[in-house]
């Protein structure tokens, strides 16, 4: 699947670092953002067991080419940029199997929570629906941290483009709430 | 400030401020209740996507990054920008920058000790439409990357002055060569019968030399 064969399997990366090389805590560093690489690419993905490969093989990656972090304040940004690329790279190498999304929604929100947390469970569904143009950036910017301009950046797309996508993201979402969604004035394309 | 302008920030990051958004705000009631109703919105949006993927569990509220201020800073002055078209006039020379800034994305890439296999090969070019006959230098790194809205073969050629990298973008046009120093990467970008190639290496690597090899090797498929 990668361009060099996969390495051991690493349920967790910190065994895999004894050395005198290795860094302790640099190890646990990247194992305590597992959290949350596996829900930043749970929701770009879609799918729990995609998210679990994307992060291993991100983690990996991230390890073999560790002496090029610097700052380690750096390392969350670097590591869900890691983990966008190869969330990309999957869809070009596997072209993935689509499921229908009612289904998929179904069995990953898992049994449907109390009455109370219905909007948040139709919110939740909602933003599944997102099309990828539109969560990703979502994403990068809610759960990353990104700005506008770090989102345009990555995603290759202007400034402009990334603001109207992230406005139409969460336009759609205003329904779910029942609210009117806002004209929309930013044009036809959203993209560079 | 406009209410299109207004609501597009809004929209986008409803926590944004900035003087110009504040003073609309000041004096359109239609403009303020929209971001009420965005912010509320949105701390449901962050709270749905902060629940762990298969639990129904909602969790705390992840403190939001120091940095963050200064991004929403940043992102609101860059859409005042955007807004008045200066995006339109950027320098072609940000090509060669994020040129610069992807390869510098991935390190790793010049730490490849193994020939890459041709399916490998295959499957990183495939994706841009091309194909590469290289006969002298070993392919140590091959990866299809989304760079610019596409995916490029993104290469590392084993030379005898060290690693240097290829990036063929098929959908990018340069008139002329561009040569380029950033980040302790030289480099050029030379244009191509279809789109243009740009070589980068860190040692004293022969980037035109390369660069005109790799323009015979490629082969641009329609």
């Amino acid at each position: 699947m990668r361009n060099s064969p996969p390495e051991t399997p690493v349920s967790s990366i910190g065994d895999r670092l004894p050395g005198p090389d290795s860094g302790a805590p640099l190890a646990q560093l990247f194992e305590s953002m597992r959290p949350d690489l596996l829900r930043f690419a749970h929701w770009l993905a879609r799918d729990r067991a995609t998210a679990e490969d994307i992060v291993q093989e991100a983690l990996l990656r991230t390890w073999r080419s560790r002496k090029a972090l610097k700052d380690t304040g750096a390392a969350r940004a670097w590591l869900l940029t890691i983990v966008r690329r190869e969330h990309a790279r999957l869809y070009e190498r596997k072209r993935l199997e689509l499921v229908p999304l009612d289904e998929l929604t179904e069995i990953q929100a898992g049994p449907r929570p109390a009455e109370a947390d219905g909007e948040l469970f139709a919110l939740r569904h909602a933003i599944m629906k997102l099309p990828i143009e539109y969560r990703e950036p979502l994403v990068l910017q809610v759960l990353g941290g990104f700005s506008t301009e770090e989102i345009s950046r990555e995603l290759a797309l202007t400034p402009t483009a990334v603001l109207t996508r992230l406005f139409r993201a969460r336009n759609k979402l205003r329904v779910i709430y029942g609210l009117t969604p806002a004209p929309d004035a930013t044009g036809p394309g959203g993209a560079s | 400030m406009t209410c299109d302008e207004a609501r597009l920030l809004i929209g986008a990051d409803p926590h944004a401020a900035s003087p110009e958004l504040e003073a609309h705000l000041q004096g359109c009631a239609g403009c303020a209740r929209f971001r009420d109703e965005m912010l509320t919105l949105d701390a449901h949006i962050r709270r749905a996507m902060e629940q762990p993927p298969d639990s129904g569990r909602a969790r705390a509220r992840r403190a939001a990054a120091p940095w963050r201020q200064w991004a929403l800073a940043a992102s609101v002055a860059v859409a005042t920008l955007a807004v008045i078209g200066v995006w339109l006039l950027r320098p072609t020379d940000t090509l060669a920058h994020e040129v610069v800034q992807h390869v510098q994305g991935e390190p790793e890439s010049w730490l490849a000790k193994e020939q890459v296999s041709t399916p490998e090969i295959d499957k990183a070019l495939r994706g841009a439409g091309v194909q590469l006959e290289l006969t002298s230098d070993k392919i140590m790194y091959a990866q299809s990357c989304w760079f610019r809205g596409h995916y490029v073969p993104h290469l590392v050629l084993e030379t005898a002055y060290g690693p240097a990298t290829v990036m063929i973008l098929r959908h990018e046009q340069v008139r002329t060569r561009q040569s380029f120093r950033e980040g302790g990467l030289s480099g050029v970008i030379v244009p191509a019968a279809s789109g243009s190639i740009a070589v980068l290496a860190q040692g004293g690597a022969n980037l035109d030399s390369m660069a005109g090899l790799v323009q015979q090797d490629v082969h641009w498929q329609p």
